[in-house]
């Protein structure tokens, strides 16, 4: 029977483990990594999905943990990704700095993940954040920036600090740390308080608009194993908080009428609108693969957001479906990325291309990763998405309806990017040397390819799970049947997922079969071509990848830094109020102390004694 | 064997090693080990000098807050002169006229004697700072520490001229009698800031830029750790008994303190230099301390004393060794510190993580526990602050970190011996020994200051 403290225990002590055997030998200590999260896994699965999981604490004095299905849903999906990364470790922790601690930091950090989604309480909650978020601010630096480091850590922090506040506040009116009976017991300007501390960790550790800007710099940055559980994983904190606060706090503000909903979560809505917009626009402009991912990120933060706010089971559920849908797309995405990363030795589209010929498994899992990226069936992406669209029109949100249409259309236009630059055109001289990625990282990107098709075409199942966790947090369940055909509001739009994934397969198969019997191209050398009546004679002129998009990118090119400005100047002010400061208190000349010493004893005695 | 001891022997020490000055520090080890152990075995109680009764004649108190802080500063004055024996060897006597100073600081109930002890332990610090070779700034803090002393002095004198008792215990009873408050703001003001300029305590602390910003092995550590810790204590003593503040004192110290914290935090987050931004990150913990004690948090005040004191020596002897050896202190000098000196690296960044209260070390244990106080005592916008602080704090720590750790344009070699290191490892792991299994935290509470029984005692 799997114990919850004793799994947060057994991957401390294989953290610990780990670190030595990676001291050793960096494939030794990777491959026991791997085994960790696997037998974490493994046991989270066969215990978890039916809460079976024993809670009961006997090493660690002051913990406790109870089990809700909202809290294993999460707790798994981020596992899994874990897991999935792990296998990565072998072929990049080398090249790191300090890569005897990668290991170990990255177990404890998932040791923080279980605790943080099994605890019952606020200020345990708290704690497993902040080892979550020290452990793996560690872990970024080792990739390209160290600064990337401080931006992740203080908007983290900002975040979590918000969330303590929070949950100060409700025991100050509760006087209890215990999740459910303090979330239940608040109201009135109390809740509306809390509400705004819980949104903005969630909003600054989902980066939704407008505390994103650390997304692009952390997953651009981070090692290339890490991103991906930034993007797939981590990120997902943010939802989790998210959904406590936009569903089991309802603050006492207005409700408009017309559709039925709280100010307090129509803004919530608006602002993650606002983020699948913006993120959006950012990544088609990006040039870099990981931060143009980075940015879709936050664009698909800002769907999740959008469903939660809703308070509707059908947006409910497909909140729930896009988190595991997404944490799958972009892991696969960033996994691929990786692989090409570790192979060209840079994410800069303008300078890859040709990537198809060397890597073609991997080039498979990208595409398959952006198709549900970007809302096409047969993959999960679809699903989720047009069950958020689904609610969205019943709601007849209209200006939010716009920003998630938007944001499924711009998806199409970024994601494509660096599937033509990267892997689809000129294969330049430069890469001619490169192989596909090895076996072992084939292995979860195989995984991960096959459950975006199984997401996008046998939902029945998961449906099921979330439907579970929709009643839990006290809505009802939608309708789905066991073989998956969703019907929502009962008659408005039935979709069997099965069924467009055959016809889509049979299509492909057909479109094969031709492919087959049809004539081979001729392969042609990248030489064999003249523009414009010159010869061109160095391939890397044949790039097409460079201002793909000028035109639209036109349209908003000098306003696209204007948060980033915004923090830039936002630290220099603070420093300033710190040299401010400074001047003030600190000066070389006696006189200024003396003078504020007087003044404040001038100053008591006039209120009081005088 | 009586705490008088304490007090005595570091200061017969002292008079006796100017005659062996080069015997002088392990004079001080011996009276240090000395002290230590009777600590140990020394009962609780108050000590009568020449058997007086109270409210008449001089009283020692050790109670468990005493010897708390007793043991903190006796064995970090040992530790501290252990690691200096070879640098600055003339130092002993100086460091015992310390240790004499604070000892008495610490256990003294009356507070004309605690005005003395005030002087003493001054005294030694201005002298220990001279070993910065930094004359202004040592200058600057004398003239502060004369004002701050005079400061309290004066209020010492109108309470006398008030009451007819320099007894704190009895002082306290016929404040209590009287009922008035608003008669003794004015004193307890003066005081308050006489303590604050030892203490630290912004805007009456524009002295440590000077002193610490220029400190050494030797005066980073006595200065940030010991000074800084025993004026806590004796500060938190004064406020939670004597002080007490209430109304528009009361506003008006927590509006000092809450600035206090914000500014410290944003100065240090402004700064580049590495012993500022240890520096500045003391002026906010100090003013933590002193929020926590007129709050009424008395335990949580002490372990964030200890804890600090211990994390701060840390920090303070890792960057002050490096600056001695490279030459600057500015943080894009020093980066790649770590690179060479992983276990150094590894306690200095437990130190920090602990002093920015982040989980599995024990300053988050001690950051949520005093918050909590903080929330029981409906004091949200206390809370607010310290947090806001706390984000500023967690930036530019980070930031110190990854320079360190991450190599900048040039090489930089620096090594710590093998007795620095042993320090550093056995802090580091008492911070995350206490910070896992916090258990221990909890044998003792707000009770550990007695001297209110006392005074309910009669």
């Amino acid at each position: 029977m799997a114990n919850i403290e004793l799994l947060i225990l057994f991957l401390v002590g294989a953290g610990i483990v780990a670190y030595l055997l990676t001291k050793l030998n960096t494939a030794l200590g990777s491959i026991f990594t791997i085994f960790s999260v696997m037998f974490v896994f493994v046991s989270l699965a066969s215990y978890g999905f039916n809460l079976g999981l024993n809670e009961t604490v006997n090493i660690i004095p002051g913990l406790t943990f109870t089990q809700t299905y909202l809290g294993f849903y999460f707790a798994i999906i981020i596992v899994f990704i874990y897991l999935m990364v792990s296998f990565f470790h072998p072929y990049y922790l080398d090249d790191y700095k300090y890569k005897d601690s990668y290991n170990l930091l990255f177990l404890l950090s998932l040791a923080g993940i279980i605790g943080a989604f099994y605890t019952d309480n606020f200020l345990q909650l708290f704690f497993f954040f902040e080892l979550i978020i020290w452990t793996t601010m560690f872990l970024i630096p080792q990739g390209k920036s160290r600064e990337a480091a401080v931006t992740y850590f203080g908007f983290s922090v900002a975040g979590s600090v918000a969330m303590l506040l929070g949950i100060f506040m409700i025991y100050q009116s509760s006087g209890t740390f215990d999740i459910s009976i303090g979330l239940a017991s608040i109201n009135g300007t109390t809740g509306v308080l809390v509400f705004v501390l819980f949104l903005i960790a969630a909003f600054s550790k989902l980066g939704i608009f407008p505390l994103h800007i650390w997304l692009p710099i952390a997953h651009g940055n981070a090692p290339h194993p890490f991103s991906p559980v930034l993007s797939g994983a981590l990120v997902k904190l943010g939802a989790f908080i998210g959904v406590l606060a936009l569903v089991k706090i309802v603050p006492a503000t207005g409700v408009i009428g017309v559709i039925d909903m709280h100010v307090g979560q129509y803004i919530v809505a608006i602002l993650g609108s606002l983020s699948i917009v913006f993120g959006t626009l950012m990544a088609i402009k990006e040039d870099d693969a990981k931060k143009l991912l980075a940015y879709s990120s936050m664009s698909h933060g800002g769907y999740i957001l959008v469903a939660f706010s809703m308070l509707d089971s059908v947006a409910l559920a497909g909140g729930f479906y896009h988190i595991l849908a997404h944490a799958l797309a972009s892991a696969g995405a960033f996994m691929a990325i990786a692989a090409v990363a570790r192979a060209a030795g840079t994410t800069k589209m303008k300078e890859l291309g040709g990537m198809i010929h060397k890597m073609p498994i991997t080039y498979l899992a990208y595409l398959i990763a952006i198709i549900s990226m970007a809302g096409i069936p047969p993959m999960g992406g679809f699903l989720s998405k047009w069950m958020i669209f689904q609610a969205v029109i019943n709601k007849g949100m209209i200006l939010v309806a716009i920003a998630v249409f938007f944001g499924s259309v711009g998806s199409f236009l970024y994601v494509f990017r660096p599937l033509a630059s990267l892997f689809l055109g000129q294969e330049l001289t430069e890469y001619k040397g490169i192989k596909e990625a090895p076996v072992l990282m084939l292995i979860p990107t195989f995984i991960i390819m096959g459950l975006n098709v199984y997401t996008g075409t046998f939902p029945g199942a998961i449906l099921n799970y979330i439907n579970n966790i929709i009643v839990e947090l006290g809505f009802s369940g939608i309708n789905v049947t066991s073989s998956g055909i969703i019907d929502t509001y009962s008659g408005q739009g039935v979709l069997n997922p099965t069924l467009v994934s055959m016809v889509f397969g049979t299509g492909t198969l057909i479109a094969f079969i031709i492919f087959i019997l049809l004539k081979k191209s001729r392969k042609v050398d990248l030489m064999d071509t003249y523009t414009a009546a010159n010869f061109v004679h160095d391939e890397h002129l044949l790039h097409y990848s460079v201002d793909f998009y000028a035109p639209l990118e036109r349209l908003y090119e000098k306003q696209s830094n204007w948060m980033t400005k915004f923090y830039t100047a936002l630290a220099e002010k603070v420093k300033e109020i710190g040299n401010f400061g400074k001047y003030l208190f600190m000066s070389k000349n006696i006189g200024t102390t003396l003078f504020w010493i007087i003044t404040i004893i001038i100053l008591l005695l006039w209120g009081e004694v005088l | 064997m009586s705490a008088i001891l304490l007090i005595a022997v570091p200061l017969l020490a002292a008079f006796l090693s100017i005659m062996m000055k080069k015997l002088s520090s392990y004079v001080l080890l011996a009276v240090g080990i000395f002290n230590v152990v009777l600590l140990l075995i020394l009962p609780d109680g108050f000590v009568r000098i020449g058997e007086f009764n109270q409210p008449l004649g001089i009283n020692l108190l050790l109670d468990t807050y005493s010897r708390i802080a007793l043991l903190l500063l006796n064995s970090l004055i040992l530790v501290i002169t252990y690691l200096n024996l070879k640098s600055y060897k003339t130092y002993g006597t100086i460091l015992l006229l310390a240790l004499a100073g604070l000892n008495g600081l610490v256990l003294t109930n009356d507070l004309f004697n605690f005005f003395v002890f005030l002087e003493i332990s001054g005294i030694a610090a201005y002298l220990i700072t001279t070993s910065n070779k930094k004359p202004r700034s040592t200058f600057h803090y004398l003239m502060l520490g004369a004002v701050g002393s005079s400061l309290f002095l004066f209020g010492v004198i109108i309470l006398y001229a008030m009451y007819g008792t320099l007894n704190m215990v009895g002082m306290i009873r016929l404040i209590q009698a009287n009922g008035n408050y608003k008669e003794v703001i004015l004193p307890f003001t003066l005081m308050f800031i006489g303590l604050g300029v030892e203490a630290k305590l912004l805007p009456f602390n524009s002295w440590v830029k000077g002193v610490l910003g220029n400190s050494n092995t030797l005066s980073g550590p006595m200065i940030a750790s010991v000074y800084a810790g025993s004026m806590s204590f004796v500060l938190g003593r004064l406020i939670t008994n004597l002080f007490d503040f209430q109304g528009s004192l009361l506003t008006v110290v927590t509006i000092i303190l809450a600035v206090g914290i914000l500014a410290g935090d944003l100065m240090a987050f402004a700064s580049t230099k590495t012993r500022e931004i240890l520096l500045f990150s003391s002026v906010a913990q100090a003013s933590i301390i002193a929020l926590l004690f007129v709050n009424g948090i008395i335990i949580w005040a002490v372990y964030l004393i200890i804890a600090n004191a211990l994390s701060k020596t840390v920090m303070f002897l890792v960057i002050n060794k490096a600056t001695k050896d490279i030459g600057s202190d500015e943080s894009q000098d020093l980066r790649g510190l770590f690179i060479k000196n992983i276990l150094v690296g590894v306690t200095f960044t437990l130190a920090t993580l602990s002093v920015m209260g982040l989980p599995l070390l024990v300053g988050f244990k001690i950051k949520l526990a005093f918050l909590t106080g903080l929330a029981d005592a409906n004091h949200i916008w206390l809370i607010a602050i310290i947090l806001i602080a706390s984000v500023i704090e967690g930036i530019y720590f980070v930031r110190l970190l990854v320079k360190l750790w991450y190599k900048g344009d040039k090489e930089i070699n620096v090594s710590y011996n093998f007795s620095f290191k042993t320090v550093f490892v056995i802090i580091a792991l008492a911070l995350l020994v206490f910070g896992t299994y916090s258990t221990p935290l909890s044998y003792l509470d707000n009770s550990i200051d007695t001297v209110m029984e006392e005074v309910n005692n009669g």
